[in-house]
């Protein structure tokens, strides 16, 4: 594992720790022996206020590789997240987190979180994942919105 | 006439020291095998090698210290066996092991003049490179990929270190390529060797929890919907071992699938559509051809070299996911219980690669990509770059001349050197350049200190050690390479070091984050090197002195913090090779164009090093 890595994800951690957006949350997980794994992080995003996802905070992982910041981390969702690009994996397909795109070395995890929170109620139709909440949001807009909305309740912000 | 005659006249007073120095080569490999045979000719008094590989067929091609009689054997006893042969009045160590054992202490370090690096991964660079900090002892890496190679030195504090620069790592794909618009033949190979092979004979990652605790009127058709799906993937997996298997993958991926993303009209506005496959007309076109015959079957999976027809792709993955699916029914029914046995894919193991060529190219087929022969796929998907003897030869060399200053403290004369493939230049050189003043790794203050690590808790390590006599704020967090503690984190407190996992040779880094009030900056990070004692009595641990630790500079004007700031020019980022020595001495920034690099001619200026 490299030290480069560690030391910016411990000051990742420090700048969240002083200053973070109202309502997200982003801690390392619990490794077996009680240490903290800076590796691997387990995050929320609420919804936008005045949007369909309004009222939920939506758990997701993140996985950041050995060669971080060199390379963009790994995002994922629950399996069978509802969105557009969202892989029935739950991987996030976002051009920010995306080598050969718009990843960069200098973006923070605070400015991933609000990317993904601005994709949530802004998808990308250019870059379809899953295609069952792709064609709901292409062709079938009422069915598309009452699975946001349900999704939503099923991740009520506690 | 001695056999040391040639190498005393042309060093000088330098052979003393080359013969009397301990030298440490961590590999005996392609770059190794060479090295080895530089530094007992040139009249190296004491050599120990390191190496944890054995001996495989296909290195005797460039590892000329092996011959056939040695394979499977270890690398590092063959190479001293061989190479004392050469000259054996020098004095060889070998370790058939890993540089990383805790064996190999900071203090075994310590006892080298100069450590040669001959490695293959990144992982045990960093790690050699961090304990040849820690031990400061000078450092010599090199590498070579292909027609390329490079090599540096390494001096604690006055050069830069490995890990100064971050490394351009190996390029990966994103997921959206792999899975939905491939574009290169590569991207269908990694489909079908990290996705398709691992989904069906491998850890299924991607696997679909059941999705029963929902209880939801509102989406019951979408969930019905859902299972649907699920339970297509598992009637394919369930259909196992059965002759079944290989046509119900086969129209799940490549049919089934594929319809799918067709639905999805958008993202084929700009992009050719995919065309899926059919499972019976391409088997009838199969008979057809004869391919019933077993015989024809192993002819034409005997020669690598030609590029499949679609339905000879179909006859291999057929024939080869039957024989993967018979061998991990075979390996399931021997397990034990625990975890179930899978395959994994390895490009010698002609199984996995029959599956893995036919897959990529059906799904070439189907994207309209050019399709590849086995040969090619092994070397794309074993990410085999070809291994050059002359590479590694002229790379070795050059090894061994930087070796002859570093230990005759010649460092003004030392050099990195990047050797190349026209039309560049083939051997560039360039300073050595100083060391990042902001390295995670060279740029901290170093510690060790004797510990009783079943006694001492991490309280009172932070509190005796850290705030008492190091006088540290609260304001710090300590690291192994995971998190122990920081200001928001204390779980871990009353943990004894042992409980924690901190062993003989473990490194602590005890990060700064106070901000002073007087505007100063904090420390650097301080690292400490763990040596396990037993202690009868309080306290249980001895800190070595420690001469101050140093405050962080103050950050550039020109690098901006804000969060706004997304967009980082590229350019900000630091390369090595864009830095050259300019003729009159000074080092500047090289522009994309100019070119300025300096020829390597191992010519009087460096002084005696010439080869004839």
């Amino acid at each position: 594992m490299s030290s480069l890595c560690l030391n910016r994800l411990q000051e990742e951690r420090k700048q969240w720790r002083k200053d973070h957006p109202f309502g997200f949350y982003a801690k390392p997980s619990k490794a077996g022996d009680g240490s903290l794994d800076l590796m691997n992080w387990s995050v929320g995003i609420p919804g936008k206020k005045g949007t369909l996802w309004e009222g939920g905070t939506y758990p997701l992982t993140i996985a950041f590789p050995d060669e971080y910041p060199t390379k963009p981390p790994k995002c994922k969702f629950p399996p069978n997240f509802w969105h557009p690009n969202v892989y029935p994996s739950g991987t996030v397909c976002l051009s920010i987190l995306n080598e050969e795109e718009a990843w960069k070395p200098a973006i923070t995890i605070k400015q991933i979180l609000l990317g993904i929170q601005d994709l949530l109620n802004d998808p990308n139709p250019d870059s379809p994942a899953q295609a069952d909440a792709f064609n709901a949001f292409k062709r079938d807009r009422a069915l598309y919105e009452r699975r946001v909305k349900s999704q939503s309740k099923e991740y009520a912000t506690q | 006439m001695s056999r040391e005659t040639y190498a005393k006249r042309s060093l000088g007073e330098v052979y003393d020291k080359v013969h009397k120095a301990k030298v440490l080569m961590v590999g005996a490999g392609g770059i190794g095998c060479e090295l080895l045979k530089n530094l007992v000719l040139t009249g190296f008094g004491e050599v120990h090698l390191v190496d944890l590989d054995t001996i495989d067929l296909s290195n005797l091609n460039r590892q000329f210290l092996f011959g056939h009689e040695h394979i499977k054997k270890s690398k590092a006893l063959v190479a001293k066996e061989t190479a004392s042969k050469f000259n054996p009045n020098v004095n060889l160590v070998a370790y058939h092991a890993n540089i990383k054992d805790p064996q190999f202490t900071v203090k075994w370090f310590k006892s080298f003049d100069i450590v040669l690096n001959a490695l293959d991964n990144f992982d045990a660079r960093r790690y050699v490179n961090r304990m040849c900090l820690t031990a400061d002892i000078p450092m010599i890496d090199s590498g070579t990929t292909g027609y390329n190679g490079q090599m540096r030195v390494v001096i604690k504090g006055k050069t830069e270190c490995y890990e100064c620069n971050p490394i351009e790592p190996p390029k990966s794909f994103p997921v959206c390529t792999i899975r939905t618009t491939p574009s290169q033949p590569i991207h269908c190979i990694v489909w079908a060797k990290s996705y398709l092979f691992s989904q069906l004979f491998g850890i299924d990652e991607d696997a679909s929890p059941d999705l029963d605790n929902t209880e939801n009127k509102e989406n019951e058709d979408e969930l019905k919907n859902l299972r649907l799906e699920n339970e297509e993937l598992k009637k394919v997996k369930n259909a196992f071992g059965t002759v079944e298997f290989a046509k119900l993958v086969f129209e799940k991926v490549f049919q089934i699938d594929i319809d799918r993303l067709l639905t999805l009209a958008d993202a084929w506005k700009h992009r050719r559509a995919p065309v899926p496959l059919d499972f019976a007309s391409i088997k009838a076109e199969a008979d057809a051809a004869g391919y019933e015959d077993l015989d024809k079957v192993a002819a034409l999976l005997a020669n690598d070299q030609p590029v499949w027809s679609l339905h000879e792709n179909f006859v291999v993955f057929t024939d080869s996911i039957n024989r993967l699916s018979k061998r991990l029914v075979d390996l399931q029914n021997r397990d034990l219980g625990g975890s179930k046995s899978i395959l994994t894919f390895d490009k010698d193991d002609d199984d996995t690669l029959d599956f893995v060529s036919a897959a990529a190219n059906l799904r070439s087929i189907i994207f309209g990509i050019e399709t590849k022969s086995k040969f090619d796929i092994k070397q794309m998907s074993g990410n085999i770059i070809p291994a050059i003897a002359t590479t590694n030869a002229i790379v070795a060399g050059l090894v061994v001349t930087q070796a002859f200053k570093v230990l005759s403290n010649d460092l003004t004369h030392a050099k990195m050197v990047y050797v190349s493939q026209p039309p560049s230049r083939m051997l560039s050189s360039g300073a050595l350049l100083p060391a990042n003043r902001d390295c995670a790794v060279c740029g901290v203050a170093r510690a060790s200190i004797e510990v009783d690590i079943t006694k001492l808790t991490l309280g009172q390590f932070i509190d005796d050690v850290l705030k008492e006599k190091l006088s540290y704020t609260d304001e710090i967090s300590v690291m192994t390479s995971k998190l122990l503690y920081d200001v928001e984190f204390d779980d871990n407190l009353d943990k004894t070091f042992e409980q924690l996992g901190i062993q003989d040779g473990s490194f602590i880094t005890v990060m700064d984050e106070d901000e002073p009030e007087d505007g100063s900056t904090a420390r650097v990070n301080l690292e400490f090197l763990v040596l396990t004692k037993e202690f009868s009595s309080e306290p249980a641990y001895t800190l070595e002195a420690i001469s101050g630790i140093p405050r962080k500079p103050r950050p550039e004007a020109a690098e901006s913090d804000s969060d706004e700031n997304m967009v980082v020019p590229a350019s900000t980022k630091r390369k090595a090779d864009e830095i050259v020595e300019t003729s009159n001495g000074n080092k500047k920034a090289k522009t994309e164009t100019s070119g300025t690099s300096e020829t390597i001619v191992l010519d009087d200026e460096d002084g005696t090093f010439l080869i004839d």
